[in-house]
């Protein structure tokens, strides 16, 4: 059941993030919602599954990329692993707090692509868009990221309400 | 005390498998053909009607919203009138979108009959799930005859070429994208050079000599070196141009003439 309930919030996300998320593009750089859901399962799924959400996040959004296979697995298991392990010790309640944590996360995470990319098919990205574009896409992320949370929280909430069967994956 | 000891071994062992299993996919995708994996085919097959469903609503509220300003000036005068204008505003805005994708559709078959290029119109219904691979996904797979390497335009110039074919839909890796490097030439000058993709808004141009005139707003075309792209494609024009004090080339910045903000419809050469 909860496998089929992630499977069909997966589909939704990357069919909206392919779609509609790329008209709203701030700077060039949109916001990305794989990165902000592997956040917020790392720091609200009870145990290890934040890691496996990340990891499956990951292998979703590089599927569905035109970029390295295994580049998002990446980063997005290590996102996972590292808040699912550090969530006891983090405060995740509050704007501020969440935008720092995702701020970091996307920071990382774009930094793991810009490295993969030049060191191993040694594309031409400039070496500004760590000063330019990575703080930008890390801005958008960690302002709008919390508001995603919120909404998560509420949904999953009414969720659980609807179907206690779920209940027992969240903290 | 053992039993914490024992949960950060397995921690650890997790997050070292996991590494691994990442570098692996990298590995394999290195070294693969261009074919995707039955995994992604499975994935593009399942996304594609939601991406297309969602593409096509955008769409249809963007000219419903656009239409609708119209619209309440109309209704302030008369209630019974706007109903009857909102029905035909309706019929209009479906009218009115056919006439433009025919219009798209038909800037595209003359640029295709004036070429004499065989080639297929297809629609582009997504976009990278990353930010920072610059690709597009097409209404259009191998049962239509789309296969890797082929070169896709629209009638202002080129747009990329397709990097994956799937059954029914295919990516498309804009000349923007940091891996992008195509082999071209100034349209009057005739110097050679590299177009090569930054990962943002622009391309760059490499290796034109440092002793080679060129002006901003030049015309940049495909060489037809290369298997991939036709000769004599407009890729783009000149915007700036840097020399330095020291080294063998210039540093030019090329606007790709395309538009990839607002790519809908594309012209995928099939020979």
């Amino acid at each position: 059941m909860i496998v089929l309930f992630f499977i069909v919030v997966f589909i939704l996300l990357f069919a909206l993030q392919t779609s509609l998320i790329s008209y709203f593009s701030v700077g060039g750089v949109t916001l990305d919602l794989a990165l902000i859901l592997s956040v917020y399962c790392g720091v609200l799924l009870r145990g290890d599954r934040g890691i496996w959400v990340g990891f499956s996040i990951g292998l979703f959004q590089d599927c569905l990329s035109g970029g390295l296979l295994g580049v998002n697995t990446l980063s997005k298991s290590i996102i996972g692993f590292t808040f699912s392990r550090l969530k006891d010790k983090l405060m995740v309640e509050g704007f501020v707090p969440i935008s720092v944590i995702l701020f970091v996360a996307s920071f990382f995470d774009g930094l793991v692509y810009y490295l993969a990319l030049t060191t191993l098919l040694k594309a031409q990205i400039p070496f500004s868009f760590l000063f330019n574009t990575l703080p930008m896409y890390a801005m958008v992320n960690a302002l709008v990221g919390p508001i995603m949370f919120f909404f998560l929280n509420w949904s999953a909430k009414r969720i659980l309400r609807k179907f206690p069967l779920l209940e027992g994956t969240s903290q | 005390m053992w039993r914490k000891r024992l949960s950060d071994r397995k921690h650890i062992i997790l997050l070292v498998s996991l590494v691994l299993a990442s570098f692996a996919l990298m590995t394999f995708d290195i070294r693969r053909s261009q074919t995707p994996t039955f995994f992604e085919t499975t994935l593009m097959w399942v996304v594609s009607p939601v991406q297309n469903l969602i593409t096509h609503s955008i769409d249809a509220l963007g000219n419903a919203l656009d239409n609708y300003v119209l619209v309440t000036e109309v209704s302030n005068e008369n209630e019974k009138l706007r109903k009857e204008i909102d029905k035909l505003i309706h019929q209009n805005n479906e009218l009115t979108e056919q006439l433009r994708q025919k219009g798209r559709i038909s800037d595209l078959m003359e640029y295709q009959q004036k070429r004499r290029l065989k080639s297929i119109v297809a629609t582009v219904i997504g976009r990278d799930s990353t930010q920072w691979a610059r690709v597009v996904f097409i209404d259009k797979g191998t049962q239509d005859g789309i296969r890797e390497n082929l070169a896709v335009v629209t009638h202002a110039g080129v747009v990329g070429h397709v990097i994956q074919a799937g059954v029914n839909t295919s990516k498309v890796m804009l000349i923007a994208d940091g891996r992008s490097a195509m082999d071209t030439l100034f349209g009057d000058d005739r110097i050679a050079g590299i177009v090569v993709g930054t990962g943002m808004e622009f391309c760059e141009m490499k290796y034109v000599p440092i002793t080679a005139d060129v002006n901003v707003g030049d015309q940049i075309l495909s060489s037809g070196l290369g298997g991939i792209y036709p000769k004599g494609l407009v890729v783009g024009t000149v915007i700036s141009i840097t020399k330095a004090t020291q080294g063998l080339f210039q540093e030019i910045t090329i606007a790709p003439s395309a538009d990839f903000g607002r790519l809908e419809e594309v012209l995928v050469l099939l020979s």
